[in-house]
Formats: C-alpha cells, sequence, structure tokens
C-alpha cells in the first residue's frame, strides 16, 4: 500500500470521525432549539388560557354590574372581554393540531363559552334593553333575571370551563415533562457518543501518525545504512522490501542501483585483472624471443667477432642495446602489473633501517653522492614492501640522475596531523616545470634512449602505489636547483 | 680417459637446443648428445624405436616443460612409472617462476631445476648444476 494511501485514509477516516461527532452535535442543538420553541409555545399557551379565564370573569362581572347598576362602564369591560376571548380562542386553536386532544377541548370551551352567552347573556341584556319601556318589560326583566340567576346555569357553566382548562394546562404540562425527559436523554446520549467518538479519533490519530512515523523512519535509517555501505564500497548490500510503498519502491530502486554498481564495478575489476593478466602474458612472451635474438649476438659475437668487418660488429652492438631497452621495458611493465597484488602485510617498520636496506640492496652505490637520513624519522606499524619500493625508487632516481661529481640525497619527514610527510630531497639537475606532470607518466624518461638502463616506470608505481590507498605524491623542482620527491603515508594501520 | 656422458635433451626451442649445447662445450667434457623436440619423440628414443640410434639409456636428462604433443610433466610421468627408466635423472629446464610448477614436477620426481637462460652464476640455477656437473665427473 502505498504511503500516500495510507496518509489520506488516515486523514480521511479521523475526519469522518470528527464529521460525525459534529453532525451529533448540530442534531442535538437542533433538537434543543425545537425544544426551546416548544416551551415557548407553551407559555403562550397557558397564558393565554389564564387570560381566557380571567376575561370570562371579567364578562361574568360586566354584565352583572350593568344590569345591576345601568352604568355603560360595564356594558364596555363585558364587550372588549368578550372581543379578547374571541382572539384569544382563535389563536389557541391556530397553536394546536386538528383532532388532537387539547383541540377538542378548546372546542368544547369555545361550545360553553357560546352557549352561556346564547342562553345566558344575551337574553338577560335584551330583556334589560326593554325594561326602560314599560313596566311589563320591567317585570318581564325581574322574571328572566330571577330565572336565570336562580337556575344556577351561570355556575354550572364556569365551574365546566374551569374543569376544562385545567385539562387543558395539565395535558400541556404533561406534555413538558415528557420533552424535558427526553431532551435529558438525547443530552446524555449525545455527550457519550460524543466523548467516544472523540477519544476513537484521538488514538486512532495518534497510533496512525506513530506507525506512519515509525514505517518512514525505520525504511529511511535502513537505506541511509544501505547508501552508507554503497558509498564504503560494499555494493552486495540488500534492503529488503516486499510492500507497494513509495519507500519500498525507493528501497527497490536502490537495490537495483547497488546491483548494478556491484555488475559493473565486478565488470570493471574483471577487465582490470584481464588487462593485467593480458599485460604479464603479453610481457612474459616477449621476453623469451627477446632473448632468443640477445643470445644469437653473443654467438655471433664469441665465435666471429675477429672474422667479421667493423661496421657488423658496431651493428651487432645496436641491436644488444636495443633488445636490453626492450627488456627494460618488459621488466617495467611486469614490476607494474605486480603493484598492489602483493598480500597487505602488517609490521613494524623502522624507517631509518628500511633506508639503510635500500641503499645496501637496491641502489648502486656512485661515488661522490652521499644520503642523510634525519635523525627523527618515525617508526610505524604499517606495510613494509610498498615503502620499500616507494624509497628505492626516489633514492634510485636521485643517485641515477644526478649530473655531479659530488652531492647529496637527503630523506627527512614531517608530522602532518594523521599523515606524515615523507621527503626525497636531491642537489641534482632538477626538473624543468613542463616536465612536472609528465615524469609521473609510463616510459617517460628525460634521457636518451639508449643511454640509460631505466624501465621508465619508477614514478608511475610510486604514484600507483599511492593512489590505490588514496595517498598524495609531490614534487618541487627547478632546473639546477635540484628536486625534491614527496608523499604522504598514514601513522597508523591503513 | 674420460667416460662418454649420455645425455638426452628434451627441447622444442632450436635456440635453446644450441644454447645447452654450448655450456656443454664450454664444460670441456666427452658426451653424447640425443634431441627430442616432444615428449613422443623422446619416448620413441628412450625405447630405441628410431632409426641408426641405439637405445641406450641416458646418464640424465634434461626436460623442457613446455612442449607441443606432450609436455614436460606427461613424459615425467611416462618417465617414472616406467621401470626401465625410472631411475634416470631428469633436470627440469623451465623459464617458469611459477612455484606451483616446481611443486608439480618435484611431486612427479624430478631431480632439480636449471632455469633458462642457463648462467652458472645464477643463483637460482646453481644447485641443480652442480649436481649436474658431478654426475658428469663421476
Amino acid at each position: 500500500m502505498k504511503i500516500s494511501h495510507i496518509i489520506l485514509i488516515s486523514f480521511f477516516s479521523i475526519l469522518l470521525l470528527f464529521s460525525i461527532t459534529t453532525y451529533i452535535n448540530y442534531e442535538q442543538s437542533k433538537l434543543i432549539a425545537e425544544n426551546n420553541e416548544a416551551f415557548s409555545r407553551s407559555s403562550i399557551l397557558l397564558r393565554n388560557s389564564h387570560r381566557f379565564q380571567r376575561n370570562f370573569l371579567y364578562m361574568v362581572g360586566g354584565l352583572r354590574g350593568y344590569l345591576l347598576t345601568d352604568d355603560p362602564f360595564f356594558i364596555q369591560t363585558y364587550d372588549s372581554a368578550i372581543l379578547e376571548n374571541e382572539k384569544i380562542l382563535n389563536e389557541l386553536i391556530s397553536m394546536v393540531s386538528t383532532g388532537s386532544d387539547q383541540r377538542i377541548v378548546l372546542d368544547d370551551i369555545k361550545l360553553l363559552q357560546r352557549y352561556w352567552l346564547d342562553e345566558f347573556a344575551m337574553p338577560l341584556l335584551d330583556a334589560k334593553k326593554q325594561a326602560t319601556v314599560s313596566d311589563d318589560h320591567r317585570r318581564v326583566f325581574d322574571q328572566i333575571y330571577r330565572t336565570k340567576l336562580g337556575s344556577g346555569l351561570e355556575k354550572d357553566v364556569q365551574r365546566s370551563l374551569q374543569k376544562k382548562f385545567s385539562d387543558f394546562t395539565n395535558f400541556e404540562y404533561g406534555f413538558r415533562d415528557s420533552r424535558k425527559e427526553l431532551l435529558a436523554a438525547s443530552l446524555r446520549h449525545t455527550e457519550s457518543v460524543s466523548f467516544y467518538l472523540t477519544v476513537i479519533s484521538v488514538v486512532a490519530g495518534t497510533l496512525i501518525a506513530l506507525f506512519i512515523a515509525y514505517y518512514i523512519s525505520s525504511r529511511i535509517v535502513k537505506m541511509v545504512t544501505m547508501a552508507n555501505a554503497i558509498a564504503a564500497g560494499d555494493y552486495r548490500v540488500h534492503v529488503s522490501e516486499q510492500g507497494n510503498s513509495e519507500l519500498s519502491q525507493l528501497g527497490r530502486a536502490l537495490n537495483d542501483m547497488a546491483g548494478i554498481l556491484d555488475m559493473n564495478i565486478s565488470l570493471l575489476k574483471k577487465q582490470k585483472d584481464e588487462l593485467d593478466q593480458f599485460a604479464h602474458t603479453v610481457s612474459h612472451d616477449i621476453k623469451g624471443p627477446l632473448r632468443g635474438i640477445d643470445n644469437v649476438v653473443t654467438w655471433i659475437e664469441e665465435d666471429h667477432q675477429l672474422d667479421l668487418p667493423p661496421k657488423v660488429n658496431e651493428y651487432l652492438g645496436i641491436i644488444k642495446g636495443r633488445v636490453a631497452r626492450a627488456e627494460n621495458l618488459i621488466k617495467g611493465i611486469l614490476a607494474y602489473a605486480r603493484v598492489g597484488k602483493e598480500e597487505r602485510v602488517r609490521e613494524y617498520v623502522d624507517l631509518r633501517e628500511l633506508i639503510s636496506e635500500v641503499m645496501e640492496y637496491n641502489i648502486p652505490p656512485r661515488l661522490g653522492i652521499a644520503l642523510t637520513t634525519a635523525p627523527d624519522l618515525p617508526r610505524l606499524y604499517t606495510e613494509r614492501l610498498p615503502l620499500l619500493q616507494i624509497f628505492t625508487n626516489l633514492i634510485g632516481n636521485a643517485f641515477k640522475h644526478h649530473d655531479k661529481e659530488e652531492g647529496e640525497v637527503k630523506v627527512y619527514s614531517k608530522s602532518r596531523g594523521e599523515l606524515y610527510e615523507f621527503f626525497v630531497s636531491d642537489d641534482g639537475p632538477g626538473i624543468d616545470v613542463m616536465y612536472h606532470e609528465k615524469i609521473f607518466e609510463m616510459f617517460q624518461t628525460l634521457k636518451e634512449k639508449d643511454a640509460f638502463e631505466s624501465t621508465g616506470v619508477g614514478l608511475t608505481i610510486v604514484k600507483k602505489i599511492l593512489h590505490d590507498r588514496k595517498l598524495e605524491v609531490r614534487m618541487f623542482s627547478e632546473p639546477g636547483k635540484g628536486s625534491t620527491f614527496s608523499f604522504t603515508w598514514p601513522k597508523s594501520v591503513l | 680417459m674420460k667416460r662418454v656422458i649420455n645425455i638426452m635433451l628434451i627441447e622444442d626451442d632450436t635456440l635453446d637446443q644450441i644454447e645447452v649445447k654450448r655450456t656443454l662445450d664450454k664444460r670441456h667434457i666427452l658426451y653424447r648428445l640425443q634431441v627430442a623436440t616432444n615428449g613422443e619423440e623422446a619416448m620413441r628414443l628412450l625405447r630405441g624405436e628410431a632409426a641408426g640410434v641405439s637405445p641406450d639409456i641416458p646418464d640424465f636428462i634434461l626436460l623442457d616443460l613446455n612442449m607441443p604433443k606432450m609436455n614436460g610433466f606427461e613424459l615425467l610421468r611416462w618417465i617414472r612409472a616406467n621401470a626401465r627408466w625410472k631411475d634416470i635423472k631428469v633436470f627440469i629446464l623451465t623459464t617458469s617462476e611459477e612455484p606451483e610448477d616446481k611443486a608439480e614436477a618435484q611431486l612427479l620426481g624430478a631431480s632439480g631445476f636449471i632455469t633458462k637462460p642457463l648462467k652458472l652464476d645464477s643463483s637460482s640455477s646453481m644447485d641443480a648444476f652442480n649436481l649436474m656437473m658431478d654426475l658428469m665427473n663421476m
């Protein structure tokens, strides 16, 4: 699975969990708002039902007052109470749904008020209006008044109304209570769901973050280790990657890269070995015929020197010279091909002893040229053979190429941090700056070709030994002022 | 009178043959030299199959390692496996400095090694050559 997919899926899962939490809370707040609305509606209902009952009392009181005192103020109170109750009743009906219990109660109330008006208030008021016309009418009114009041009808209507309103409000209170309970339960439910969802989101988010961090960093650490190994020259390293994530793909790409590097470097090594082998074989096989030519010339010289014209003897000498040069070249190639083939053996090496050995066994002595060795040359635990080879070639060159009757070759060292720098300095002819690079190339010698016994690979070998070990060789020289060659060598084991 | 030393040289290179002859000539000894240029020819000489040549058993054999048809190692193995010749001294003539070659020749029963080019003062071939000379003066 790809990391980007894991991250996206995790992100969206957590987002989804939070969205659900938010939605549930939104629904809850909607419910609370609905509840508030229901409460305010219920308050209006209750207030209106109280007002209705109070107005009804105003109606009763206004009617009585008028009938007793004829004061028009009372009839005004009565009229406005009727009007208001009409309005209140309509409002109440509009707030209650058709067919509900409350609506039936309200319809009853409406009928009761109507009944009171039609059966009680209206006949009395009509009779009262006629009473001023004549005494008969007056008597009719008095009789109606007594009958209506004596019948107790008014009291019955009032009690019924009270009863109906009590039903109506009780119903409303019950409704309120049930709503209150429902709301509390839903609040508790919302709270717990929100809590659990939030906890799940936080825990899942943390776990996913930890997983992704671990997943990425562990793989990156593996790959860094691998890259370091490759940088250190180990191309056989391998990161095990089965997944399909981007990092697994990167790991596999790294594996492929290391594989290709390994293949190429193995191929290079093989080709270099083949080339070395080829140089070795060719040089070796050329030695035979050369020796043959040399033998035949020697035999001619030994057996027939006196019979031959001087010119022929001179030419034979030239042949031998050229054969010797070819043999030197071959010796050089073989010596160069051998560099780095030896096992790297370490031992304690006293540089002063090493230089003495070089002088004793490897350098043909020259009268008048002296070697001075610095007394503070170090003692090292290191490879002896390459050091011996380097000093042999450098000191050998200084002796071989010295152009004066008397001269001095100096060997000394300087400490340079982790390394020593060794110097071989002479007061010989010196080398022009234009040849400073060239002298390190193979078969470059600054002397005439036949004049000198030189393989032409001495400095090339020095350079190869040092470069194989990532060390440096330098030279400082001016014509007439001698030459100084220096090279670095580690103080501790390579 | 000095006795005639019977020597067999098995060597395919003409120059090397001449060189051996010249070296022997310089020793002022009486010798008879049979030359074979490969292993099969040497076998025929040893068996006396070649016309006009007596099947003398040589005092010693100088054997080159690198030869066509049958090389030095194979011939040496054949000589040592055969009762008639198994006691003949066999000196290996070689330009090879490979220690493996020397070890193999030694294992097969070589009496000594003479490094080409033949030089009496060459340190590596000194002992073998001295041994050879001792034989010639016996």
